[in-house]
């Protein structure tokens, strides 16, 4: 369908006149020939145009205004039409696409792009679906994927103003990623709302098995009980988590040598060290240990009343990481900690994952190992410039160098702008949804893996669901339309069928 | 309201006589202990036998047991184990049953897809009793799946829930690699929950879930349990208070030597000090020599003229491990450590990965355990070799589900 003509402009900035019966919209995808290819391009402007100039139409409007005179213009579709500037996003040759780097026909038809224009966005190995390509806000009936394997390892950051669909777009991801064998989720849930404890969710998954939920309370039936044995906790894991001071971090370290996975116990019990500390620094070690992990100590025993325990729990995190490394989605629930305490979690899991892989890349493992997707809810928790600049943490590490080790962090965020350039470089595919606010906006652009510097109007003027997937493994930034996860899991929901045996229970 | 709880028994777990006659001793052991404390009824968390037809010793002598508690009054309520579960569904436990000398708790109905277990009333105390049946690696995972837990949740009374299954959040770290189940799979709101199948003496309670309790094996069943426990245990419940029980049917001495730069003369001297003057009456010594030698070889160890030795001291049993030594010509070789069971395990998942069977791979898993665990069922005592061989073939076949094939 045609839908105008090139009338116009200049490379990444065309004008095309929009035919009467047509209606364009800001995000629309269009088509236009060269001799050898087509050539795709995308709205990413729409102003008025007349052949009246603009005092007769003042004159013209003032006298239906004013005199409500019947008057009627001659040929009014002639006359006033809409002018729409396009980018270009792509050259098509046959199967094959590749930058654009001419201009299509001067005077050229533009047509609204069809399933045939699109056939070099093919399905590629493990596949990670994302939704409908998007023209405007008409949806097409062509599945959007890319690589998981690569985008997990290379980070996705989805920015996004609350109620834009955040959420609804991790818990698709994470529904399409569960079951292949290509990638593990470590899901820290600060909304417990993965899971779908009381609504649709993960649990629902066909799957479902490849699905596990660790949570502190309640777990329903086949979650686990969310427990952390102190002995597992480690000073790097505390990094990015509380702010020590050098001694006492000094302290920490001095006690982690003496007394080993019993150190925790040791600071909170007093026990003496060889090397001395200023009595004041231990204090608010240890005062600091005890607020966080929520331990009291009475006398010579230490009361756990929270996930820290000094007895059982002794291999969640090696179960965590089993699970991860078994292709699995991990939830944790953390939705009754306070901030530190659930990236003290996070921090706990992660480092050990890390370490894991660096062990099996030394070791000439890794290829064989599933690559592992860490989801973070309010990013700059742990990604801000503000907490980078109290020390390092092991996200900033797995930001910076994760994807060597085959681990990616999927950061989501209202505020994009509060995480550091060189770690939102580092993140080579982003989700891009709604966007109100322009700093934010701005921090996005300035750092896509396609050149989105005319894209800032069509990210603010994106509705809930509709999505620009900038991406390194994307050829250009596209536009979709996120399935509305409830959809997703009532199409995909599969009745069990499997009749099982139950021999050795007694019929009665 | 009292009750003993007893599980892993393993009654025909050793392959030597001596060892084997204690696993006995310990039940005989354990059941005395019960009369003398006049327990109202015996819970045993499966696995009281090592296979489900056990050899004739040791039924004979379980039965004896068995006979003695029921003339005392004192009735038995057994779920299968790993162990003595059979998935052709021929296990002694039947036969026991069938003569009345235990009440196996699972029992039920499907309904829906859903495992609804029903409770079996002790008569003398009104206790309620069920459980699910425990398989080779947490191969019940299904069932407690399929489990209807609200209608036993909403269940009056005193209720007492028996299973054979490791629990995530109570697994050991020495434990960790070993199949288990989160305890949010297990009905809530129970008084007592009789675990079996980890051999670890533990008592704890979690949010929903008071007395969950493993009572460890009644005898060690292998030489780091020897090591470890040193000995067998059970606990008792008398209203409210719950009390681990020690049985000791033998002494245990180990010895664990470190063989770090050390040469075999080194490591014979510090051996016989630690055993000179002294006499090993009714005692199992283990031996475990772990490191790597400065020089010289494993076999330089003169380790038969140390057991030699021991036994000249009136020792029971004698056993070594050194499958943590090693010689420095060999320090690169990496010595599995893993159990026969654990080996097994991963075999199997290696080959299921080739597998071209259009079934699915837990499925698969299933099959191949089931039907590993009944060809290595052994020829009773009388059975003649064709009878063996016939009953070999029929549980084959009804293990892998081919009856209609063959038969």
């Amino acid at each position: 369908m045609v839908k105008g003509r090139i009338i116009g402009g200049e490379f990444g900035n065309i004008l095309v006149r929009q035919k009467s019966d047509a209606e364009l919209e800001l995000g629309e995808l269009l088509v236009a020939s060269t001799p050898q290819s087509k050539i795709l391009m995308q709205v990413i402007d729409l102003v008025y145009g007349s052949q009246i100039s603009q005092q007769n139409l003042e004159l013209i409007s003032g006298m239906k205004l004013e005199e409500d005179a019947d008057l009627e213009l001659m040929d009014e579709n002639l006359r006033n039409y809409n002018l729409a500037a396009l980018k270009n996003l792509i050259t098509i040759k046959g199967d094959s696409a590749r930058l654009s780097k001419s201009l299509p026909s001067f005077f050229s038809e533009v047509k609204q792009v069809e399933k045939e224009d699109i056939k070099f966005l093919t399905k590629p190995k493990n596949p990670l679906y994302l939704g409908k390509l998007r023209s405007g806000s008409k949806t097409l009936d062509v599945d959007i994927f890319l690589n998981g394997e690569d985008v997990f390892s290379h980070h996705i950051l989805i920015p996004a103003t609350t109620g834009k669909g955040k959420s609804n777009l991790t818990s698709c991801v994470l529904w399409n990623s569960t079951g292949n064998d290509y990638c593990g989720n470590l899901v820290l849930d600060p909304h417990d709302e993965y899971y779908g404890r009381n609504n649709l969710g993960l649990k629902d998954h066909p799957n479902k098995d490849r699905v596990s939920y660790y949570t502190p309370k309640n777990p329903p039936q086949g979650a686990k009980t969310l427990r952390i044995n102190i002995k597992s906790l480690k000073p790097p894991h505390f990094n990015g988590v509380a702010a020590f001071s050098d001694a006492q971090r000094q302290a920490i370290s001095a006690y982690y040598r003496a007394f080993k996975e019993n150190w925790i116990e040791a600071v909170l019990l007093e026990k003496p060290l060889k090397v001395k500390f200023h009595e004041d620094t231990l204090a608010v070690v240890a005062r600091r240990l005890i607020s966080l992990l929520d331990i009291e100590v009475d006398e010579e025993n230490l009361v756990c009343n929270d996930i820290f325990v000094d007895n059982g729990a002794e291999t969640t995190t090696n179960d965590i990481c089993d699970e991860l490394e078994n292709s699995k989605t991990v939830i944790i629930d953390t939705s009754n900690f306070s901030g530190a305490v659930e990236i003290l979690v996070g921090s706990l899991v992660s480092t050990e994952i890390f370490r894991r892989y660096r062990n099996y890349k030394m070791k000439g493992q890794l290829k064989d190992k599933p690559v592992i997707s860490i989801i973070i809810e309010e990013a700059p928790r742990v990604l801000g410039k503000e907490v980078l600049e109290q020390g390092p943490n092991v996200f900033a590490s797995i930001a910076r160098e994760g994807r060597k080790f085959r681990i990616g962090l999927t950061a989501i965020t209202q505020l994009p702008s509060l995480i550091p350039r060189e770690i939102l470089a580092n993140m080579n595919t982003k989700i891009i949804l709604g966007i109100e606010m322009a700093p934010e906006r701005q921090s996005i652009i300035e750092s896509a893996a396609q050149d989105l510097s005319s894209d800032n109007r069509t990210i603010a003027s994106l509705d809930v669901g509709e999505a620009i997937i900038s991406s390194n493994f994307a050829k250009f930034a596209i536009p979709v339309k996120i399935p509305l996860f409830e959809e997703l899991v009532k199409q995909n929901q599969k009745k069990e069928d499997v009749q099982i045996n139950f021999s050795g229970v007694k019929v009665v | 309201m009292k009750f003993a709880h007893l599980a892993d028994c393993h009654i025909g777990a050793w392959r030597d006589p001596r060892l084997r006659q204690l696993n006995i001793k310990a039940f005989e052991r354990a059941a005395d202990i019960c009369i003398d404390k006049k327990v109202d009824f015996v819970l045993i968390s499966g696995d009281l036998f090592n296979t489900s037809l056990p050899a004739i010793d040791g039924l004979k002598a379980a039965v004896k047991t068995l006979k003695q508690l029921k003339q005392k009054g004192i009735r038995i309520y057994i779920i299968a184990g790993s162990h003595d579960f059979s998935p052709s569904g021929k296990t002694m436990l039947d036969v026991l049953e069938e003569a009345e000398l235990v009440v196996n708790v699972v029992k039920g109905n499907v309904e829906d897809e859903k495992l609804k277990l029903r409770f079996t009333v002790d008569e003398k105390t009104g206790a309620k009793i069920t459980g699910m049946l425990g398989k080779r690696a947490m191969l019940e995972k299904t069932y407690y799946e399929r489990l209807d837990l609200e209608l036993l949740e909403k269940e009056e009374g005193f209720k007492i829930f028996m299973f054979h299954t490791a629990l995530t959040e109570l697994k050991p770290k020495s434990l960790e690699k070993m199949d288990s189940s989160p305890v949010s799979m297990l009905p809530k709101g129970f008084d007592y929950y009789a675990g079996g199948h980890v051999h670890i003496v533990k008592e704890t309670s979690l949010e929903g879930y008071k007395n969950i309790v493993y009572p460890g094996p009644l005898f060690p069943t292998s030489f780091s349990e020897l090591e470890e426990l040193g000995r067998g245990t059970f606990y008792i419940y008398d209203d409210g208070k719950i009390e681990c029980m020690p049985v000791q049917v033998i002494n245990i001495l180990s010895l664990r030597i470190d063989c770090n730069h050390k040469t075999p003369d080194q490591i014979e001297q510090e051996l016989k000090r630690e055993i000179q003057n002294k006499e090993f009456i009714n005692t199992i010594i283990t031996i475990r020599l772990k490191g790597t030698l400065k020089s010289g070889k494993i076999s330089d160890i003169p380790l038969k003229e140390i057991f030699d030795e021991l036994y000249e001291k009136s020792a029971f049993f004698v056993m070594k491990n050194t499958s943590g030594l090693l010689t420095k010509d060999f320090e690169e070789i990496k010595i599995s450590q893993h159990s026969v069971e654990e080996i097994e395990d991963n075999l199997i998942q290696e080959h299921i990965a080739q597998s071209k069977l259009d079934i699915d791979k837990a499925e698969q898993l299933e099959l191949v355990k089931n039907l590993l665990k009944t060809l290595n069922a052994e020829k009773q005592e009388g059975e003649r070799n064709i009878d063996f061989e016939s009953r070999l073939k029929q549980e084959a076949i009804d293990t892998i589900k081919l009856d209609k094939e063959f038969n």
